[in-house]
């Protein structure tokens, strides 16, 4: 019945999204006072929310197969100790990055791995990693670095590159890559079709678990470019704050995407416009000068907002679904 | 045994019977008065766990509560302008989760997802970067931090929930419809309607665990009890009740709070200890034995249920 890859429902999603984001351009245009230039803003928005769309990215695949990662900011928090500590340790920069890369994706894939073997909720699963996670870093830092006094200061610049020089090219080849995969590979189908039906999957002889993994993996590689953008943007890196609330960030930005929380149904596309909205809504208001207190239940009454707007639309044709 | 073993690493001996039996009863003295807020909240969490729902906002709504509750002038009349004000507003806010969830049909963990950004970011408005005490001058306000008080809300809500829970049809609605929504709703169920309710007594539980909490603390700022919603969850899984609703046990999360409490007492109290044996601070251990607790609780009441089927 379907037309194309995407639903209805979604085209209208990233229409509104598309549009929506193209306003708050405008707006934050006109509240541009004389001296800033926006020039300034558009270059700088990429580099800005580059964390949450790769994050993203790999969030939006695993609700895709109907579960979800929760622990997403610890994890980043462990890449970002891990990078710390070997950069206290003396060692150049291409082994901090990469080993704060392998520390993020070595984590999404042990969330995958007891998500499947415990046959545990994932939200459970990942609850419990998000506070793990975080202690395990505390304790981690704690350990190695002599006299640890809450944060690992990362003077040096050659160390800030990937998040400072480099984070918009690397969002725009990795987003490229996520959107060239959903249109041509086989992959993403597969998540999808197990967030629709596992029981189809299992009949099909697809094989659920693998196919699990397989989404826990490729997030494990965007979450790693996401944590090395995080931590090679700050110059501390504070294991108690870093990364707070990071996860709530993601899954509002895929969820605004259009992406079902379920499972089954989204596009990375939607995740993309929908960081960029939260992104450019929280930079109209700083433009407009409001109280910078306010932006918080500004964000959480977006997404609220239009989830809530969604969710209404779509109520009655779920409960004939339901009861049909 | 947890209390035991804990009671070791804190180093404490006891030379006699009487003097371990005093230290029994403030030892749990204290422990109740300051997991008073966390038993309250744990009671309606297995409700709304019954239900199938889950709520992450109940951290961002004590705070809300207090916060509005603090924004009050002190003195005597704060019990007929401020307390009642909290009350009307928790309930609100706990009626205005349960619309988003039962009316507008927003997957629970997004919408209270949703609001708990969204209430800590009113909590932000309230209050700025303040922490205020208006609570230390209202009259007889200190008695629900201590331990009659808090024993008295804990055990009047207990008993009470305990008894409506055990002869009310409503009980058995709340589960069918945790159990299986469609089927409630087609043994007519009035199902957005129960919805509703257990999400605003969530809220009314609110207010009394910000009572108890001001009252014991004393000062609330906006970023006040982030992470308890964290702690309530655990409390209740560890206590038996099923993440994927139709069940739960009001007995068993109450010793799953004690439990966490226990582990946190224990922690506080082995922190000296800590200090000179151990690399790293012993009170970052919780956040690991919060997480292990969750998963082991979890797995343990899936294991204990497979045979069932």
């Amino acid at each position: 019945m379907k037309q194309g890859p995407y639903s209805r429902f979604l085209v209208q999603r990233l229409v509104f999204l598309f549009v929506g984001n193209l306003l708050l351009l405008l707006a934050i245009r006109l509240l541009l006072r004389a001296g800033g230039s926006f020039a300034d803003v558009l270059k700088r928005c990429g580099p800005d929310v580059a964390p949450v769309i790769l994050a993203g990215l790999g969030m939006t695949g695993i609700i895709f197969t109907g579960a979800i990662d929760l622990s997403i900011g610890s994890v980043i928090v462990v890449a970002g100790t891990v990078f710390g500590i070997l950069v206290q340790s003396g060692f150049g920069p291409p082994v901090c990055f990469g080993a704060s890369l392998i520390a993020s994706w070595s984590l999404s894939m042990l969330n995958g791995l007891l998500v499947r073997s415990l046959k545990i909720p994932a939200i459970i699963i990942t609850l419990a990693g998000l506070t793990f996670y975080r202690g395990a870093a505390l304790i981690l830092a704690e350990i190695s670095i002599p006299n640890f006094g809450g944060n690992i200061s990362i003077p040096d610049e050659a160390f800030h590159s990937p998040g400072k020089l480099y984070a918009g090219r690397i969002l725009f080849v990795a987003l490229a890559a996520a959107l060239l995969w959903e249109a041509f590979a086989k992959t993403p189908r597969r998540w999808l079709a197990l967030g629709s039906s596992e029981e189809a999957c299992r009949l099909l002889g697809l094989a659920p678990g693998r196919i699990l993994q397989s989404a826990f993996f490729a997030s494990g590689i965007f979450l790693g470019l996401a944590a090395l953008i995080f931590v090679t943007r700050v110059q501390y890196i504070e294991p108690a704050r870093l990364a707070l609330s990071f996860e709530l960030q993601v899954i509002g930005a895929v969820v605004l995407g259009g992406t079902n929380i379920f499972g089954g149904e989204g596009s990375f596309a939607g995740t993309a416009l929908g960081a960029f909205f939260l992104y450019f809504t929280s930079q109209v208001l700083t433009y407009a000068e409001v109280n910078p207190y306010f932006q918080e239940a500004v964000t959480g009454a977006i997404i609220i907002g239009v989830i809530g707007l969604d969710c209404a639309l779509h109520r009655r044709r779920k409960l004939l679904e339901e009861l049909a | 045994m947890e209390i035991a073993f804990f009671t070791m690493i804190s180093g404490t001996s006891f030379q006699s019977a009487g003097e371990f039996s005093n230290y029994f009863k403030s030892y749990f003295g204290d422990l109740l008065a300051q997991s008073a807020p966390v038993l309250l909240l744990a009671f309606g969490m297995t409700l709304v766990l019954m239900t199938a729902g889950i709520d992450l906002s109940v951290g961002s709504q004590v705070a809300l509560v207090a916060c509005v509750m603090a924004s009050f002038r002190s003195g005597p009349t704060f019990w007929w302008t401020a307390v009642p004000l909290g009350l009307v507003f928790a309930l609100v806010i706990g009626l205005v989760n349960g619309v988003l969830i039962a009316r507008l049909d927003i997957p629970p963990i997004i919408a209270t997802l949703g609001t708990m950004i969204f209430y800590r970011g009113l909590c932000f408005v309230v209050m700025g970067d303040l922490e205020k005490s208006p609570f230390i001058d209202v009259p007889g306000y200190e008695w629900f931090g201590k331990f009659l008080g808090a024993t008295l809300v804990v055990g009047v809500v207990f008993v009470l929930g305990a008894l409506f829970f055990q002869y009310s049809r409503w009980r058995r609605e709340v589960l069918m419809l945790g159990g299986n929504r469609v089927a409630a709703r087609y043994a007519g169920i009035p199902v957005t309607r129960r919805l509703c309710e257990v999400y605003a007594l969530m809220g009314l539980l609110a207010f009394f665990a910000a009572l108890c909490f001001t009252a014991r603390n004393s000062s609330v700022s906006a970023s006040s009890l982030t992470g308890l919603e964290l702690q309530v969850i655990v409390a209740v899984v560890l206590g038996g009740t099923r993440v994927q609703g139709g069940g739960g046990s009001l007995v068993g999360t109450f010793f799953g709070v004690v439990i966490i409490a226990v582990m946190d007492e224990g922690l506080r109290g082995a922190a000296v200890w800590g200090d000179q044996h151990l690399p790293f601070k012993i009170s970052h251990l919780q956040y690991l034995l919060l997480g292990a607790l969750l998963v082991t609780g979890v797995w343990l009441n899936t294991r204990m249920e497979r045979p069932a089927k």
